[in-house]
């Protein structure tokens, strides 16, 4: 193929693929845990992070050599822990500690932003994810936390399903909940700030969310439903990718466009097999 | 005095409030190697809220609660203890997960960290629905499964560790009389052949006098604790507020009251 012949479309690939297996991996807890909105939180302080690293790269200037992408994925660590303590720390109404975390630190990131100097093409490239600036440096880095986060999934699996399902069952069955659930937000935190440089902040949570919940339509184990939202995840970004390459498109908007085709033909397919079964079960009737 | 080495749960001087409400008031009762208890009292009474302590679910508590002579704080051995929540069939019905899967749970704790299923555990799977006559539903969506049926998996998942204690909190709401008396029956049959210890949490008196074989009172303090026998004969009007209608019972009481 043409296009593999370019460096920089080889790595972009690579994180592509990369990124559409652990993204909807982390997806699949993250919808049954019903917080959807974990990824949107987390990856808006990425945005955070990166904006706090370009101001002081404006007057520190060794730091333009780094990563702001780095920062990002400090700041998204840190959130994840605060998210989780806020969590724990107030028991009803659990779900506000989301929304508070995440509109404090766009907050604090648009702060930063006018700080360094207002919008420029770094930070428009991290709204809305490039295939065009990635490296190879990028995709050792991701390849790294993907091999982490899916040995992770792997060995505390059964702690992560137990905790999704019934969390006080859980504690009382003798599951470490809380370190579990910190272990989760850590993994969650690396793998959306590094879906960030293909996606954007803005289109994260969408291969993180969408896949899962289209494989939540389908699956009837636990199991399956990794399956499903892997096989949705990596359909979108394949796809998404050629799309972006030859149409000139942004990767992070096709890749979201594509998951919620993926999830809205799922969600028909459901409706018209079960219309075709009640009608042949009223007729054989 | 009864031989303390026979005793499983020891509860002394147990108080716990939520912010400046009292829920807990002094609370003493011993539970013994056997037992089949029945934890009584109307709605609001602190029933549940005692059993989250019990489990370590509430940590700021007075007094002292403890599990085969450990208290409760350091007690590890939380798969000894099997629960049923009432909230338990509350879960996410959409929640892709079989029969099977929401059994083995009940062992993930004891495996442990980084441990994973055996052979051996499978099968202790399979007894343990086989145990509530489920195991033809295994591979079955739970949220497809009627309420009943949903409360049989639940309580396979807090038998399969082999549990010596096996705590269910309101087991028989929403589910029928005659289901809820060939419950009752399944459970003191566990009692009496397995030696199984059974703590049952409800409000339904009536009902579960027949198979209990000890009766502790719950109205934010401990009204009454002793043997079926001894709560037939004594004045329970301070715990209700109404009269209770009491079936007699059939079988013979463990000897020992708290």
């Amino acid at each position: 193929m043409i296009f593999l012949e370019f460096d920089f479309l080889r790595y972009a690939l690579i994180i592509g693929l990369m990124i559409g297996l652990i993204a909807p991996a982390a997806g699949v807890f993250v919808v049954v845990r019903k917080t959807p909105m974990i990824a949107d939180a987390m990856s808006h302080t990425a945005l955070t992070g990166i904006a706090f690293h370009l101001w002081l790269a404006s007057f520190w200037v060794w730091l333009s050599e780094w990563n702001p992408l780095y920062t990002g994925i400090l700041f998204t660590f840190i959130v994840s822990f605060v998210i989780e303590y806020l969590r724990r720390r107030f028991q009803t109404f659990q779900e506000l500690s989301i929304p508070v975390v995440m509109a404090s630190a766009i907050g604090l990131g648009v702060v930063f932003i006018s700080l360094a100097d207002g919008f420029n093409n770094d930070l428009f490239n991290y709204l809305f994810g490039s295939i065009l600036t990635v490296n190879a440096a990028d995709a050792v880095v991701i390849g790294v936390i993907s091999a982490v986060s899916l040995l992770l999934f792997l060995l505390f699996y059964k702690e992560l399903l137990f905790l999704a399902f019934d969390e006080e069952q859980a504690a009382v069955n003798g599951i470490p909940v809380q370190r579990v659930n910190l272990l989760f937000a850590g993994i969650a935190a690396l793998i959306v700030a590094s879906s960030i440089s293909i996606l954007g902040v803005l289109l994260v949570s969408a291969l993180i969310t969408l896949p899962a919940a289209a494989a939540l339509r389908v699956a009837s184990t636990f199991k399956s439903m990794f399956l499903y939202a892997v096989i949705f995840g990596e359909t979108a970004v394949l796809a998404g990718f050629f799309a972006s390459y030859y149409y000139d498109l942004s990767s992070g908007g096709t890749i979201a466009v594509i998951s919620f085709l993926i999830w809205t033909v799922v969600v028909l397919a459901e409706k018209t097999i079960g219309l075709i079964r009640q009608r042949s079960w009223e007729e054989a009737k | 005095m009864e031989d303390s080495t026979n005793t499983l749960l020891e509860v002394n001087h147990l108080s716990f409030r939520y912010e400046s409400e009292l829920v807990l008031d002094d609370i003493n009762m011993n539970i013994n190697y056997g037992d089949f208890v029945g934890l009584v009292g109307p709605n609001g009474s602190g029933k549940s809220t005692l059993v989250r302590v019990l489990l370590g679910l509430h940590k700021h508590y007075k007094g002292e609660v403890r599990w085969f002579g450990t208290p409760v704080r350091q007690f590890h051995q939380w798969p000894k203890i099997g629960y049923v929540s009432q909230k338990a069939n509350r879960f996410n019905a959409g929640f892709p997960v079989t029969v099977y899967e929401v059994v083995a749970m009940g062992l993930y704790g004891k495996k442990g960290l980084l441990r994973f299923l055996n052979r051996k555990d499978k099968q202790r799977i399979h007894e343990a629905l086989e145990q509530v006559d489920m195991l033809g539903y295994k591979k079955k969506n739970m949220g497809r499964l009627s309420g009943g049926q949903q409360q049989r998996v639940f309580i396979a998942r807090a038998l399969v560790s082999d549990p010596e204690v096996l705590i269910l909190d309101e087991p028989t709401v929403g589910v029928d009389a005659a289901s809820a008396q060939a419950f009752y029956e399944r459970l003191s049959h566990w009692n009496r052949e397995k030696g199984i210890t059974l703590i049952l949490v409800t409000h339904d008196v009536g009902a579960m006098t027949k198979y209990v074989t000890k009766v502790a009172c719950l109205n934010q303090q401990l009204h009454f604790h002793g043997t079926t026998r001894e709560f037939e004969e004594s004045d329970l009007a301070g715990t209700y507020g109404h009269d209770v209608h009491i079936i007699h019972h059939e079988h013979d009481h463990h000897a020992g009251g708290a």
